[in-house]
């Protein structure tokens, strides 16, 4: 049995909450086949289910925003015209067909379900379609092109993006498309630009075009347009967007690689300073010695307490000539501080 | 032992004492030897002895002391600290300090510092002040991770639409006369430190952060090269042109940048004028002997003596004369071809002189730089680093609304700087100051604090006036500035930023703002009614 | 949110077509008003095109103290038309006393005038009246150019249609433009003057959107032209705009989006108008919109525009048939008028892009 419903008596339109419920009330007395004249109501097709567990189908003409959002497994829709924007929102299982297009946000968080349009898409089209392990994974079919932004932040399912007569458009999935993308698969035919850096544009393989044939067929029958089969199935024109794997992001060099690439060779200062670019240690040995000691051979007494001192073994005596060695003194001064007569001095 | 007499200098009169745990202590000199302050040195010491075979003997045992010198003092900087592998060592603060009383009653000169105020009697305005108009229904929110965001802003005399002078062909508008050069930078400046004020090192280490950031990572940030000199070789490359060139009352090492010209292959990213600076203002640049290394005499032309710059730069008797001289003159340079900005202490009178300046008919100030009196220095007389200057937040404002009131907002890009990141947030404070009608900000102090500066707002270390900056920064002894990892430094400047980058984002979202949000007071309230009332922004509480 | 549309025909419409417009797009609106322009008048005042036509609604009081300002400037009353108002109980609207619809001839002064001369009469007389009403709260006033029909109320757009017995379609009161907006409020108040479409000497807009970047916008425009007033919703900003940059400084149409929604400096700088682009990108830096926009409007050309903020957030459509052009933000409210057109032909704008309808009803589509 179908259900027709007018929405639109004089110059009186049947709210969106009317129509919803004449709908869920219509499927409680078992009505399963829906003909809607809307009038731009909202969400039709969507979260409703018959108790016995019948197919639900709706043909509807002009709807509003979200048809089909949140549909179903077992629910079918048929819009006739073009749909405004979210078709096919939080699509679980339902199979939505727009004949012609479809608005902005179309597809978005699918993650179940095939949603078919037969026109194009808008902005932010397939954002952050999911893929639930559990089922069968969302399938979101357009014949034209994209908006900009569209896939962003998807994360799972399949989308397929024909590219039908937008020979002349740059790109056929508009601009910076696939942002943040982290699953899934976008396959595409015809001219994309300005992708996200985050996707690779890869060849088809043989799983990839089976999957093509197979599912194009099916989406040009239900749109109507399958003299279009031969012309679409050409692979020569498809590739498919996935996401980068995390290691293959685009690696940039260091500041070391950078200085000793591009930068001055002796330094900025080289003609200047003498550097070598050695770090020095707070205790540095050598010439880095913020204070060294020297030692007065008419001062000394000989009592080797400098020797027997020094922390780093750096003091050493020679026949009567005591010597601190400046590979290993770091100029503390404890030789100066014990010596009782001030051979040593920190200069 | 030395007789101990009452006015003669104590332990207790120095701002920090060096307790020492004997114990500890291996006697491994490390301590005394990473002291930069020569504030410690070993001795020994005549004890009695507790030991049984020598006891009610003298013995003598190695220890560390505390030298107690007006010349030679603790600064606090904890290197002995960090050098020590036992922690038998520490500086801690000494809260009856008398040094800078005692310092003035024996030099009769005035006390002397490096780093930065330490009265912080004024607060923070910036802490006050929240981001609170939060895009959520109405508008949506971004994604700082993903979305586009643009941060870049104009530097250089910006034309009202009207006076651009567009000419038409066809459909399309062209250009029909010269106008004012214009670049579009990042809104953070690498603010202006010379040569001599901070070492080799970390000059270098700046410079290559900048290059790397702008031709890796592509976000076009400046440097401000400070006055005192550049290397030729930089000025003959290509990374000259990241580099803003100043220009202060010392004209320090103008003549190598004058003769470098006819080979230079790039403009530079700008002139800055430095008129004064936040830290002290009225004040000159102050480069103590100690710090006038060899390669600074060379690059700026002097002798081993204190370089004072005068306060004001002679010749400039107004405002008229200023534009005409330092303008034009610095535009002239360079063909007109390179913005020309200026750079003044806040001050009450920072409105007339950005009036004025916004008034110039001939459109040659390319920028107002204000610079806030939490600003660090290299050196300043203490009594102008504590007890001169003007907050940055509200005169920035006062200069952003004197505009707004002409309807010439923008004409020339406010830059504000001075103790930004103070309390560790220098996004947020970034981010405020342009949300308050900054196009952009300068720092100096979180570069220091990036390359491991140890210094900070109550007294520690504050020596960079000295030569002897433990982290290598501010020294310009050979020894401590090769303490400093050129590669490191740099690598940890350019991670600020991209830091910084992703945090400017994360407020811009937020406010639903794709492209900086300058002026945008709407999007910030106060928890101070008497701020919210000074800069015209929401009270919240 | 509101929702929008414009309509351009080469037939003369009754503002009934607005209605339905709308009417399918009801869930995307809140039912707190209508409000509608019209320009290039038929019907009754289609043989009055050049003379300033006075929108206004009041009360007693305020249309006594608008026709003596009048009167004292000299303009002398040639056509009067009132809406026939149907008052029955139980309509959602907050109706004024009177609704003022009058022709008016120039004072004598000025028949020597040149168009600048009669246009600066008409602004300032608007924005003398404007104050006037405002001062002693009598009323408000919408518009004062010729050729250019104003209504706007409080209320559901369906009871607003009955009241003023706009749903039955009537030959007297028809124009070949009509832009109208339902939705009368702004985040804050409910404001007859808040509603769009605005219209400021012989452009119109309206906005489906939020400008976040309203209070630097306002701040700049409240010194840039005396007809920049009321600000009462963010969305006159992208009027001003407008009138500003092809009015004022009588710039192309292509450089209004440059204004608003500026190319960024990477994308600028492979342009070989790159200079041109950066000066306006820095001189108007203040008319930048940031926040989600459809923006439409109407020009003293007569040609119909159309441009989305530029990560394209709110939507709009464009459909077609033989005589007119409608342009709204969903779809269903031209399937409703336009059942039969080729929807192939349906355009989408992008971020980039701005749409323009030629008098002659041709479309140029202009990538930024």
């Amino acid at each position: 049995m179908t259900c027709k419903i007018k929405t639109l008596n004089n110059n009186n339109r049947m709210s969106t909450q009317e129509l919803l419920q004449t709908i869920s009330r219509k499927i409680e007395e078992g009505v399963t086949d829906f003909e809607i004249d809307a009038c731009g109501q909202h969400d039709i097709g969507g979260s409703c289910w018959s108790k016995e567990g019948k197919p639900l189908k709706f043909t509807i003409t002009n709807p509003g925003q979200r048809v089909g959002a949140m549909a179903m497994d077992g629910t079918k829709i048929v819009v006739e015209g073009s749909a405004p924007a979210d078709v096919g929102w939080l699509n679980s299982g339902g199979e939505i067909v727009v004949k012609g297009d479809g608005g902005d946000t179309s597809a978005h968080c699918a993650a179940g379900g095939k949603i078919y349009i037969g026109g194009r898409v808008g902005t932010r089209s397939g954002a952050l379609m999911k893929h639930d392990p559990k089922f069968e994974p969302p399938e979101f079919w357009v014949l034209k092109n994209t908006g900009s932004f569209s896939f962003e932040f998807m994360s799972g399912g399949i989308a397929v993006v024909c590219g039908d007569g937008c020979g002349e458009l740059p790109s056929v999935l508009g601009n910076r498309s696939c942002v943040g993308m982290v699953g899934g698969v976008v396959y595409v035919r015809g001219k994309v630009e300005g992708l996200a850096n985050c996707v690779e544009k890869v060849k088809l393989d043989k799983l990839d075009k089976d999957f093509l044939k197979s599912g194009m067929e099916l989406f040009l029958e239900k749109i109507g347009r399958l003299e279009l089969k031969d012309e679409l199935l050409d692979f020569s024109k498809w590739v498919k967007i996935i996401p980068l794997p995390k290691e293959l992001k685009e690696k940039k060099i260091s500041v070391k690689e950078f200085k000793e690439k591009e930068w001055f060779k002796e330094g900025l200062f080289g003609d200047l300073v003498e550097d070598d670019g050695a770090v020095y240690e707070l205790a540095q040995t050598g010439d880095g010695r913020l204070r060294k000691p020297v030692w007065d051979e008419k001062l000394c007494v000989g009592c080797d307490l400098c020797l027997s001192n020094c922390p780093q073994k750096a003091v050493i005596k020679e026949d009567k000539t005591y010597k601190s060695v400046d590979e290993k003194c770091i100029g503390c001064g404890i030789c100066s501080a014990v010596c009782p007569r001030e051979a040593w001095r920190m200069v | 032992m030395a007789a101990v007499k009452v006015n003669e200098i104590h332990k207790n009169d120095l701002p920090w004492i060096i307790e020492y745990d004997e114990s500890k202590c291996i006697q491994c000199g490390k301590c005394v030897a990473a002291c930069s302050f020569n504030a410690i040195r070993p001795a020994v010491e005549l004890r009695k002895s507790n030991s049984i075979t020598n006891k009610g003997k003298t013995e003598r045992v190695l220890v560390i002391k505390q030298n107690i010198s007006l010349d030679n003092y603790c600064r606090g900087c904890g290197m002995c600290a960090n050098v020590c592998p036992n922690g038998a060592i520490k500086a801690v603060r000494n809260r009856d300090d008398k040094y800078s009383v005692v310092y003035r009653a024996v030099k009769a000169d005035s006390f002397k510092k490096g780093g930065r105020s330490n009265l912080n009697t004024e607060g923070r305005t910036l802490d006050k002040i929240k981001i609170g108009r939060i895009s959520q229904m109405t508008d949506p929110s971004l994604d700082a991770q993903r979305h586009t965001f643009e941060l870049r802003t104009p530097f250089g005399r910006v034309l009202k639409a009207d006076k651009l002078n567009f000419g038409k062909e066809g459909e399309a508008l062209i250009e029909t006369s010269k106008l004012p050069p214009n670049r579009w930078i990042y809104p953070v400046i690498f603010g202006d430190m010379s040569i001599g004020a901070v070492s080799w090192r970390m000059w270098e280490a700046m410079a290559i952060a900048t290059a790397y950031l702008n031709e890796v990572m592509g976000i076009p940030i400046r440097m401000c090269t400070g006055e005192g000199g550049i290397p030729t070789k930089l000025l003959k490359s290509r990374y000259v042109k990241y580099m803003i060139l100043q220009i202060a009352s010392g004209h320090f090492g103008w003549n190598r940048i004058i003769k470098a010209m006819p080979d230079m292959t790039e403009d530079p990213a700008g002139i800055l004028i430095k008129i004064g600076q936040g830290a002290k203002p009225g004040d000159g640049g102050l480069l103590l002997a100690s710090k006038v290394a060899r390669y600074v005499q060379e690059i700026r032309g002097v002798p081993k003596a204190d370089l004072l710059s005068p306060p004001t730069h002679q010749g400039l008797y107004s405002i008229e004369e200023s534009v005409q001289k330092m303008f034009l003159s610095m535009n002239a340079a360079f063909n007109f071809k390179v913005p020309v900005a200026i750079k003044v202490a806040a001050s009450v009178t920072s409105v007339s002189v950005y009036n004025n300046l916004l008034r110039d008919p001939y459109n040659i100030v390319g920028g107002f730089f204000l610079d806030g009196l939490a600003a660090g220095t290299g050196a300043a007389h203490e009594i102008s680093l504590n007890h001169t200057g003007h907050p940055i937040t509200s005169k920035l404002r006062d200069c952003y609304l004197a505009a707004v009131h002409q309807g010439r907002q923008g004409e020339i890009p406010l830059f504000a700087g001075g103790g930004l990141g103070q309390s560790g947030s220098f996004a947020a404070d970034a981010f405020k100051l342009i949300c308050l009608g900054a196009n952009g900000v300068f720092t100096g102090r979180m570069l220091m604090e990036i390359a491991g500066c140890v210094g900070s707002d109550t007294g520690k270390c504050n020596a960079c006036n000295t030569g002897l900056c433990p982290a290598g920064i501010a020294a310009q002894n050979d020894n401590l500035v090769k303490r400093l990892d050129v590669d490191k430094v740099a690598q940890n400047l350019v991670n600020y930023i991209l830091a910084t980058d992703i945090e400017l984002k994360k407020l811009m979202a937020p406010i639903g703002c794709s492209s900086l949000p300058i002026g945008r007071s709407d999007a910030l309230i106060t928890v101070d009614k008497h701020i919210s009332n000074r800069l015209d922004i929401q009270y919240g509480c | 949110m509101c929702r929008i549309g414009a309509i351009k025909s080469k037939r003369k419409l009754h503002p009934s077509i607005a209605l339905k417009l709308m009417r399918s797009q009801q869930e995307g609106h809140d039912d707190s008003g209508f409000a509608f322009v019209m320009q290039d008048m038929g019907g009754l005042f289609e043989n009055y095109k050049d003379l300033p036509l006075l929108s206004m609604a009041a009360t007693v009081e305020g249309t006594r103290l608008a026709e003596d300002i009048l009167r004292e400037l000299g303009f002398s009353r040639v056509m009067q038309w009132s809406p026939d108002i149907n008052n029955r109980k139980g309509l959602k609207i907050e109706a004024m006393p009177n609704y003022m619809f009058e022709v008016l001839q120039y004072p004598k002064s000025y028949k020597h005038a040149t168009k600048e001369e009669k246009e600066e009469l008409l602004i300032d007389t608007a924005i003398r009246l404007r104050k006037t009403l405002e001062e002693t709260n009598s009323g408000f006033i919408y518009s004062f150019w010729p050729d250019v029909l104003t209504l706007k109320e409080i209320g559901s757009p369906r009871d607003i249609g009955t009241y003023f017995n706009l749903w039955e379609g009537n030959k007297d009161l028809t124009a070949s433009i009509i832009t109208a907006q339902c939705r009368q409020n702004t985040n804050y108040d409910i404001v007859r003057y808040a509603a769009h479409p605005f219209f400021l000497e012989g452009y119109t807009g309206l906005v489906n959107g939020e400008n976040t970047f309203y209070e630097k916008n306002r701040d700049y425009q409240e010194r840039l032209y005396k007809g920049y007033i009321g600000f009462e919703s963010d969305s006159q900003c992208l009027l001003y705009t407008l009138h500003y940059i092809n009015k004022i400084l009588k710039w192309p149409l292509k450089y209004f989006k440059h204004t608003i929604t500026p190319l960024s400096y990477d994308e600028i700088i492979q342009r070989e108008d790159s200079e041109i682009l950066l000066r306006i990108k820095a001189s108007l830096a203040n008319l930048e919109i940031n926040g989600p926009n459809t923006f439409l409007a109407v020009t003293p050309d007569k040609e119909l525009l159309c441009v989305c903020d530029s990560k394209k957030l709110r939507p709009v459509v464009i459909g077609k048939d033989d005589d007119t052009v409608i342009m709204t933000s969903e779809v269903a409210g031209i399937n409703d008028l336009m059942p039969d057109r080729d929807i192939t032909q349906d355009i989408y704008p992008n971020e980039h892009e701005t749409i323009v309808v030629k008098d002659d009803l041709t479309i140029e589509r202009w990538q930024q």
